[in-house]
């Protein structure tokens, strides 16, 4: 199974930075105001519509791909007779999931989403798993050795595409930071994502750590603090469940009467 | 008709939701296995937290960024929630020697 998913990872990572839409820089006529381009044409919509990003056709072979990920990754976690496995496919999950979530402009819960959910929820999952069962008895197999080597030769793809991508950034951060984003631009029938005068409101950091941070300790700083409370309140009662218990030992020790 | 598979629009991403939380459901529903029940309703609320993000981009502006820290805090609460569960599971293990959640029956009827 590791191939299989190690494969999957290098090939969101190869549609995900590979695409040459996110290196063209879009025009922007948005950037004089929103009260300009209100009354914008809608030639200059399609034409920003063809150099942006989530209106195109990769957008939409990268939405299917992590939605056909995340469908099979969830059903991959609960058909598993092995915990590991299974663990490992929810990790997958949660990857796809968190590109998802930076498709939908939400890079802060991405990271957010990769750091808490497949950094620390999972270790916790693994390590829970690793206590109650028992150790196997051949800790290395080698007879998927064919498999292991596809998955290094993709990881080694993986690292070499990240590194290239890494290598080609600028050095000054102002460059990073100030690069025209690519926005969305479709209104012609309903439902869509958002129309072209949204997509010129809409600020250059909509959902980043700096709009969030902004959200959450302007409006919601009461909701923050209350959330504090509760992992606080979850981490004492974590330690106090699972300290072992002098005087109910004795009598937990025997067999279960009531199964 | 072709427009379905190329021009993405916020059902795409709900109807996903929707996909993921129903597979969570079936997998709390039908597996005995206490840590896999786990990982499925963390599956729930991550697809709850994709329709959150889903409607908070399709709204966009400030109030779409209400709808970041509701997610926000979703995740937090379901680390607390992932924290106290397994302590829990260790508990029943070390008492029982097993996790099987159809033979723990100790407050039926």
């Amino acid at each position: 199974m590791r191939p299989i998913v190690s494969a999957a990872l290098a090939l969101l990572l190869w549609i995900g930075l590979g695409r040459p839409a996110f290196a063209q820089p879009a025009p922007e006529p948005a950037a004089a105001g929103a009260a300009a381009s209100a009354d914008q044409p809608a030639e200059a919509g399609s034409a920003r519509a063809q150099a942006g990003f989530q209106n195109g056709r990769a957008a939409a072979l990268l939405f299917w791909v992590l939605a056909f990920a995340t469908v099979g990754g969830s059903l991959f976690v609960i058909t598993r007779r092995n915990l590991v496995a299974a663990v490992m496919g929810m990790v997958g999950t949660f990857f796809a999931l968190a590109a998802l979530y930076a498709m939908l402009y939400a890079h802060f819960l991405a990271a957010i989403q990769v750091l808490v959910y497949a950094g620390a929820i999972m270790v916790l999952f693994v390590f829970v798993i690793m206590i109650l069962n028992r150790p196997e008895e051949q800790p290395w197999a080698l007879e998927g050795l064919f498999g292991k080597a596809l998955a290094g030769l993709a990881i080694l793809y993986l690292l070499v595409r990240v590194g290239g991508v890494l290598w080609d950034v600028k050095d000054t951060p102002h460059a990073v930071v100030a690069a025209p984003r690519p926005q969305m631009v479709d209104a012609t029938r309903s439902g869509a994502l958002e129309s072209p005068t949204q997509a010129a409101q809409r600020p250059a950091d909509w959902g980043s750590t700096r709009a969030v941070g902004r959200a959450l300790f302007r409006d919601y700083l009461f909701p923050f603090e209350a959330v504090s409370l509760v992992l606080l309140v979850a981490v004492v009662g974590g330690i106090a469940l699972s300290r072992p218990h002098r005087e109910e030992r004795d009598e937990a020790a025997g067999p279960d009467k009531a199964s | 008709m072709n427009d379905i598979f190329y021009k993405l629009t916020v059902s795409h991403f709900l109807i996903l939701a929707a996909v993921i939380f129903a597979i969570g459901t079936v997998g709390v529903l039908m597996r005995r296995n206490a840590l896999i029940v786990m990982m499925s309703i963390e599956l729930m609320l991550n697809a709850a937290n994709l329709t959150i993000l889903a409607f908070a981009r399709y709204h966009g502006g400030a109030a779409g960024l209400q709808g970041h820290a509701l997610a926000f805090i979703v995740i937090a609460v379901a680390a607390a929630e992932a924290a106290v569960g397994l302590a829990i599971v260790v508990q029943v293990f070390r008492s029982r020697h097993h996790a099987d959640i159809d033979r723990m029956t100790l407050l039926k009827n």
